[in-house]
């Protein structure tokens, strides 16, 4: 372009806002490229909305500067936690413990009703129904907290980039987002869930409660680990006819030390549990009289009229793979921050796995949410620091106390026996790892 | 693109060679949309039905991607759907009913539609898919319309199915009946190409608010003789449950062309009336951000499409789904942006809000999305 030749000029219509440019002119209507707006005939109209050139005025580009905002409008929504078990209330709990004014949202895949879980192990022989055990409501909890509740809503994808939740109800945005999805029942292939129960919830237990209720029935628990052990007893003790299945030879062996295990399964036995051990299941089905038939590896059947799966809990991987999180047996965090691998995302209870380890108790929970509550809320804290919880087994005919964490392959060495007690104790190079007390007597680790 | 290659897709070896080339496809989608498409959207809006235009997109490319002997590349599909609905997204509602339709006479193995299926690719025959119904009856939320008998050599089949697009007299589109015991119960479903001969009656639905030129009509079948040659699946089931998947993803290239082109028409202004948009919400980079992750997502699940886990029919159901929110987003925010000249009757923008509210209720609608993941998640417990 030489300098006598003036710049190409747009032309704006007033009425609709179309741009006449020159350069391109209006070959539609018979304007060539390059027709200047003064050679337009005066009869010329808007190609657009019809008006003619009188109707239009040099554009000038607004000096005014678009001001683009940091943060979208749209993500004032706040905290966004997802469940609302026992480590989602804990949660929001810590926070309105700082903060009255943040809003916070809370999804649920139930109705995020209050109700202390480790009570669902012995709530039949109490005769305790759903309604017994729902401390607060969901809806009561989330208005004296102040949070929104959208329960009933299954989460089905995130994009942290644009911290966005998507639901079943619809996508929210988030600033901070706290995981506690909790875990759930690992059902084996043999084990069909439309045939077992399974009590990791509320909801779930309260399903089998109910078939319960209609009188004594013939249950076969299937795993004889700390829930199967918990709910054989509670099962008896409310009046029903109980087998207790397991691969092993004896129930808990994963955990306790043999001789621990044979007081297990003999107070189990004088209860009247039915103890079937190293045997494995390869179906179940359903009989026409609405009975359960369990078939055994060796070829033998057991009928039952209900199943229950206490086949141990697994962490859900969707999200964290949505999200793109460090999963290893639950959603890795800094064990300090309960920080997840994306900066913005918080995870904590049954969900989390801490050094490659999930740690499904109660008593940490509470920390957990303490801990995240300050970093998000930027107040200054300690941080959390993990410990392993003591682990009480709720066998009231003979209980069981672990402290610290019981290391497979690793040698027992008994510290004291007699009739109604057992103590016993795991090292490691002299440093104590775990200590074991079987039984209701009086005898500390020092006797 | 040359336009007498008929006869010789016949051949295996011109079929896999035609449209080899996934860039050379887009651009001539593109570039038919639109010189001839863009012009023609308030036209197809208010009701003309554009086969001529849709044989030039077939000619171009358009429906021959997800098939498996173009190289099962969905991917390329749903980009060339894209570039169709953002141009005219009834347009763009043809091409998916037209690719599934393809997809059904692919996977059916029948020889006698795979006989039919190059006519179908190259835009030179056409044909719907009739699954609305079926798919809502196969989940519960309401009852088969088609009623199917076995009589010697085939089906006969009655009963009328309202809202299937796509379709004409001499066209054909792919149909479900339920075949019933003597004593009412259900025995199966079959699944066939249902040719709207002689035989057929088709009505003519009451008018819509847009996309009229989607040739949208009630079907009504009396003793209708379902023959071998049109046998897509039977049993039917299976058959559905192995490409529900691929029909539910192919659908978000008709969102994504109308987020697209919501976007272009919001950047269209940003010189002119940047200086008063800056205070909408839902502006276009913002929209542009979601909307390239969400056909990123699309993108990975495009290279399975007939995955069969729970997991990934959920991630399919999860982007249709952010399609049409993200639609019915872009499409409003379209319209503000432009403001008064988005509203003239002539404008892309109030023609999208129009396509974007389509895209949210056409089957599966939002709200059923939203009921299937539910009941994914939910955990089966005992009766």
């Amino acid at each position: 372009m030489s300098n006598q030749f003036p710049e190409w000029r747009q032309y704006l219509c007033r009425a609709c806002g179309l741009i006449y440019d020159e350069e391109k002119g209006d070959p539609d209507s018979g304007l060539a490229p390059g027709t200047r707006f003064e050679d337009i005939p005066d009869d010329w109209e808007c190609p657009l909305c019809g008006v003619t050139k009188t109707d239009f005025e040099l554009f000038e580009k607004p000096v005014a500067a678009v001001i683009e905002q940091a943060e979208n409008f749209s993500s004032e929504p706040g905290i966004v936690v997802v469940g609302a078990g026992l480590a989602g209330w804990a949660a929001v709990d810590a926070i309105r413990q700082l903060d009255q004014q943040v809003p916070i949202t809370l999804v649920s895949a139930c109705q995020g009703d209050i109700y202390h879980k480790p009570e669902l192990s012995v709530a039949i022989s109490r005769g305790l129904d759903k309604a017994a055990l729902i401390k607060e409501t969901g809806i009561d909890a989330a208005r004296r907290l102040g949070v929104q509740l959208i329960s009933s809503t299954f989460v089905v994808g995130i994009t942290p980039e644009l911290n966005q939740l998507r639901t079943t109800r619809g996508s929210l945005t988030y600033t901070k987002l706290i995981l506690a999805q909790g875990a759930k029942p690992a059902l084996p292939k043999q084990l069909p869930p439309s045939l077992c129960w399974r009590v990791n919830d509320l909801n779930s237990w309260s399903g089998m409660q109910q078939a319960l209720a209609k009188g004594p029935q013939k249950i076969a628990i299937v795993g004889a680990g700390m829930i199967g052990c918990e709910i054989a007893e509670d099962f008896i003790r409310a009046g029903h006819q109980v087998a207790l299945l397991d691969r092993n030879d004896l129930p808990l062996a994963g955990l306790l030390p043999t001789l621990a295990s044979k007081r297990l399964a003999e107070s189990l036995s004088r209860l009247g549990v039915d103890y079937r051990g190293n045997d494995e299941i390869t179906e179940i089905t359903e009989l026409p009289n609405g009975q359960k038939q369990i078939h055994f590896k060796r070829g033998n059947t057991l009928d039952v009229d209900q199943v229950l799966a206490a086949t141990g809990l697994m962490t859900d991987n969707r999200i964290a793979r949505h999200a793109g999180l460090d999963f290893e047996r639950g959603i890795k965090v800094d064990m300090n921050t309960l920080q997840t691998s994306e900066p913005d995302i918080y995870a904590l209870g049954d969900c989390i796995s801490i050094q490659g380890t999930p740690c499904r108790f109660i008593e940490p929970i509470k920390h957990q949410a303490k801990s995240i509550a300050h970093a998000i809320l930027e107040h200054d804290s300690r941080g959390y620091e993990h410990s392993t919880p003591v682990v009480r087994l709720k066998t009231r005919s003979l209980p069981v106390v672990i402290n610290g964490l019981p290391v497979a392959d690793v040698a027992w060495t008994l510290i004291y026996e007699d009739a109604e007690t057992l103590i016993m104790e795991q090292t490691i190079e002299n440093q104590l790892v775990a200590h074991l007390k079987v039984g209701s007597g009086s005898q500390t680790q020092a006797a | 693109m040359n336009s007498v290659a008929v006869s010789s897709i016949t051949a295996p070896t011109a079929t896999t060679a035609r449209w080899a080339d996934d860039a050379k496809v887009l651009a001539d989608v593109g570039l038919a949309a639109q010189q001839q498409l863009a012009p023609a959207a308030k036209r197809i809006d208010e009701g003309y039905y554009p086969l001529d235009i849709m044989a030039s997109l077939g000619q171009a490319g358009a429906y021959a991607g997800h098939l498996d002997q173009h190289g099962c590349r969905f991917d390329l599909s749903i980009s060339a759907m894209s570039e169709i609905s953002r141009h005219c997204g009834a347009t763009g509602f043809l091409t998916w009913a037209h690719d599934v339709c393809g997809l059904y006479m692919e996977q059916s193995g029948n020889p006698a539609l795979l006989a039919r299926l190059g006519d179908h690719t190259a835009g030179l025959t056409f044909g719907g898919t009739g699954l609305s119904n079926p798919m809502k009856a196969l989940a519960g939320i309401e009852n088969m319309a088609f009623k199917a008998k076995k009589v010697p050599g085939g089906y006969s089949v009655s009963g009328t199915l309202p809202w299937v697009s796509h379709i004409a007299k001499g066209q054909y589109c792919g149909a479900v009946a339920a075949v019933d015991r003597s004593d009412g119960s259900r025995s199966h479903e079959i699944m066939f190409l249902l040719d709207l001969d002689e035989r057929v009656s088709l009505r003519a639905c009451p008018e819509f608010s847009g996309m009229e030129g989607t040739s949208t009509w009630a079907i009504t079948l009396v003793d209708y003789f379902v023959s071998e040659d049109q046998m897509i699946a039977d049993p039917a089931r299976p058959f559905i449950q192995r490409i529900r998947g691929a029909f539910v993803l192919l659908q978000v290239g008709i969102a994504a062309g109308i987020i697209q082109g919501s976007i272009d028409s919001m950047r269209a202004v940003e010189p002119t009336l940047g200086h008063v948009n800056q205070y909408l919400h839902n502006r276009p980079d913002e929209l542009q951000a979601e909307f390239d992750d969400l056909v990123a997502r699309t993108m990975v699940l495009a290279k399975t499409p007939y995955e069969g886990s729970k997991e990934f029919f959920l991630d399919v159901l999860d982007v249709r789904s952010q399609g049409a929110e993200l639609c019915l987003k872009a499409s409003q925010s379209s319209l503000l942006h432009q403001g008064a000249k988005g509203y003239l009757m002539s404008a892309a923008p109030q023609r999208r809000i129009r396509e974007a509210h389509f895209v949210a209720i056409v089957t599966p609608a939002i709200k059923h999305l939203r009921w299937e993941m539910a009941k994914q998640m939910r955990e089966e417990v005992p009766a």
